[in-house]
């Protein structure tokens, strides 16, 4: 449905006329619409990272003393010190901190699209499907790179959903057990691959089906911040698209977004996102589910919520990671479990909510 | 949901032609489940021809042989027992919830009976197989009731995506719960791990007399549910008038097909998607009378699992993958061609 004479006539490129607040001013040519409320929320949800941050670092038997902490991170380590900040805990907590933020972002530009909390990339299958597809790059294929694994998985995950649905992404019933359906397959599938090459190793199954940030090296966090170079200019340009998006697809189309194409775009950027968050730290599960949803109801706004999703992503994954590397009785247990024993309550939670609301 | 397969009244279709139809159909099963059998006895890491095989059963094989054989007939014997149990369920719970999507593994049964029995192994201090089985069922029964009650509560219209959501959750934080502990106890690890993964190989004859008592009760209750369940499918009010007590018809059918997933589940392990996919080939082939469904569930069941298990055992010779790998891969596409079928849910 497009309105051909409003979409002649533009709307006014900086009217934000759902908007309350100041704007971010940048020089004299740049202004952004920002609530106050969203800035106060970002500058605490920084701040707590990096608290997770310094945590990682300095706690426990390896930790670098809180003394020693800025010296080390800013000028240069020594000892003992190079050696957890170089190898054993900065590369895994970058990692982790840029695939929070991208799985983050994936969820709130997916979540977007298909106007429901479910419809997110770790319930209906993407996140196992690039899963699978990294497991097969990384243990059949030697020597290939794991994120086009990853990509090819999700992308597979993804039109097989679509397909199987029979309306798209439209039904969020049909497109939830869809994806379950996926899931499953894909996990069976990348037990298989498992099986057949790493037998006897029950570690690299869990990490493979759970995802870990156990042992990443400096390539990993290279990889996923090269991702977020790419796809975080592309996803802010679609956010606003977006937005109107929220308000119906109709009302979007009369103010120039046309649907169906920013729709498209946003699957492929979250499909990209997801991809590359699993190709360096495998399927961890609900943290695109959850991380929206936080940023959504932190802010008490509508709308995707981007910048805020990617932010709360990664402080989740910090915080996980913290925990999957502190935590006394469970030693070193993969990152992805505690994501999915606490995302899988959250998602409890939110479930009745919306049952409670009718929505589902 | 159900509107789509209208119950036949019971009477109706009994002509000849019917008849001879089913009893074609009833030893095509039979003959099904006799070859999933064999291929189960004859397949390994080394094929063992079937004259062989014969001659052990007729008592004079040559020694070597008997021990394989001996060696394979448990796996079998537990397949069958298992595929029955899952079967059985799967069609129960699709018929009660009409729910083509209901499934003891999707409705967090298996979840509930493996964390269940986890706990038991680690803390309890549970160790043989045999049992395991009490500690499996009171988990799965726990898990069945909860998805139950979160599911359905305040649900105006059956709830079908509400119940398998609430198993993806329950199965999630169960599933957690069972990593986390096995990974931090490596004993524990060991002595469950081919449990947890399901499997058929590895178990002996006295898992399969330790469960036998609670599938034949669960099959004891849903036999006799039969004829319940075809005016259930009419709706409540229509099997009330036809003297059904359709309350009753769905406490006691999940009732049994809670007690079937956990006795299945105690012996072989948490296997998805059998309990999803037989029901639906056996609608396509026996149409909706749940007598019949239910004795072709009974044949089919079996088939399905010993031939994945055999498949298991092929694809990655001389090793094995466990069964409930190949089942997934077999039954999600079940579950794919059913999503498609789904009426306007929203």
């Amino acid at each position: 449905m497009t309105t051909p004479q409003l979409r002649d006539h533009p709307a006014p490129a900086p009217a934000a006329p759902v908007r309350t607040g100041g704007h971010l001013r940048i020089g004299s040519a740049l202004a952004l619409p920002v609530r106050r409320i969203s800035v106060v929320v970002a500058l605490v949800l920084l701040v707590l990272t990096v608290l997770g941050a310094v945590a990682t670092l300095s706690l426990g038997r390896l930790g670098i003393p809180l003394d020693e902490l800025p010296g080390a991170v800013f000028g240069s380590a020594e000892g003992k010190n190079r050696f957890v900040l170089g190898r054993l805990r900065g590369p895994r907590l970058v990692t982790g901190i840029g695939a929070g933020a991208a799985l983050g972002l994936s969820g709130a530009l997916f979540q977007s699209v298909t106007r429901n909390p479910l419809g997110s990339p770790d319930v209906i299958g993407l996140a196992s499907g690039a899963g699978a597809g990294a497991a097969f790059f990384a243990l059949f294929l030697p020597g290939s790179p794991v994120w086009l694994g990853a990509l090819l998985g999700a992308a597979l995950a993804m039109a097989v959903v679509y397909v199987s649905t029979g309306t798209g992404f439209r039904n969020p019933g049909r497109l939830v057990v869809a994806g379950i359906g996926v899931a499953a397959l894909a996990t069976a599938f990348t037990q298989y691959v498992v099986y057949a090459v790493e037998r006897d190793n029950a570690t690299a199954l869990t990490a493979y089906i759970n995802g870990s940030l156990a042992a990443r090296s400096w390539d990993h966090a290279v990889t996923i911040g090269l991702v977020l170079l790419v796809a975080a200019p592309l996803t802010a340009l679609v956010s606003r698209r977006l937005e109107m998006g929220e308000m119906g697809d109709e009302l979007a189309a009369g103010l120039g977004a046309e649907p169906r194409s920013t729709k498209t775009w946003a699957v492929l950027l979250s499909i990209v996102l997801s991809a590359g968050a699993v190709s360096v730290a495998g399927p961890i599960a609900f943290i695109s589910l959850t991380a929206p949803q936080i940023a959504r109801r932190l802010t008490r706004g509508t709308g995707p919520h981007l910048f805020l999703s990617a932010l709360t992503g990664a402080l989740l994954l910090v915080l996980a990671d913290l925990a999957a590397q502190q935590v006394p009785w469970f030693d070193n247990l993969p990152v992805g479990i505690y994501t999915m024993a606490i995302g899988g309550l959250y998602l409890g939670y939110l479930l009745t909510r919306e049952w409670r609301k009718g929505n589902l | 949901m159900a509107t789509t397969t209208v119950a036949r009244p019971s009477g109706a279709g009994t002509s000849r032609a019917g008849t001879a139809r089913r009893v074609s159909a009833l030893l095509a099963g039979v003959a099904v489940l006799a070859l999933a059998m064999a291929a189960s006895v004859m397949f390994g890491s080394r094929t063992t021809p079937l004259g062989d095989v014969l001659d052990v059963l007729a008592g004079h094989g040559d020694p070597y042989v008997t021990s394989v054989i001996e060696s394979r007939y448990p796996r079998t014997v537990l397949g069958v027992l298992a595929g029955v149990c899952l079967a059985v369920a799967g069609t129960l719970m699709q018929g009660i919830s009409r729910n083509p999507l209901a499934d003891p593994g999707m409705l967090g049964i298996n979840a509930g009976a493996s964390a269940s029995v986890v706990t038991a192994t680690a803390f309890l201090g549970a160790t043989s197989g045999a049992e395991t089985v009490w500690w499996a069922l009171p988990g799965a029964i726990l898990a069945g009731v909860a998805v139950y009650a979160i599911g359905a509560a305040g649900s105006r219209s059956g709830g079908l995506v509400r119940l398998v959501l609430a198993g993806a959750v329950l199965s999630a934080v169960l599933y957690a719960y069972i990593q986390a502990v096995t990974l931090s106890l490596p004993k524990v690890f060991d002595s469950y791990r081919y449990w947890v993964v399901g499997a058929l190989a590895g178990r002996d004859m006295e898992v399969f007399w330790a469960v036998l008592p609670f599938a034949v009760a669960g099959l004891l209750v849903a036999l006799p549910l039969a004829p319940g369940l075809n005016s259930l499918a009419l709706g409540d009010e229509s099997a009330s008038s036809l003297g059904a007590n359709p309350a009753v018809i769905r406490a006691a059918g999940l009732l049994s097909a809670t007690v079937l997933s956990a006795a299945a589940t105690a012996a072989v392990g948490p296997i998805a998607f059998v309990g999803l996919a037989v029901p639906h080939v056996v609608r396509a082939v026996v149409g909706v009378d749940f007598r019949l469904q239910l004795v072709f569930s009974a044949l089919l069941g079996p088939a399905l699992l010993l031939l994945a298990d055999v498949v298991g055992r092929l694809v990655l010779r001389p090793q094995e993958l466990m069964v409930g790998v190949v089942t997934a891969f077999l039954g999600a596409p079940a579950l794919l061609y059913a999503v498609r079928r789904m009426k306007g849910t929203s």
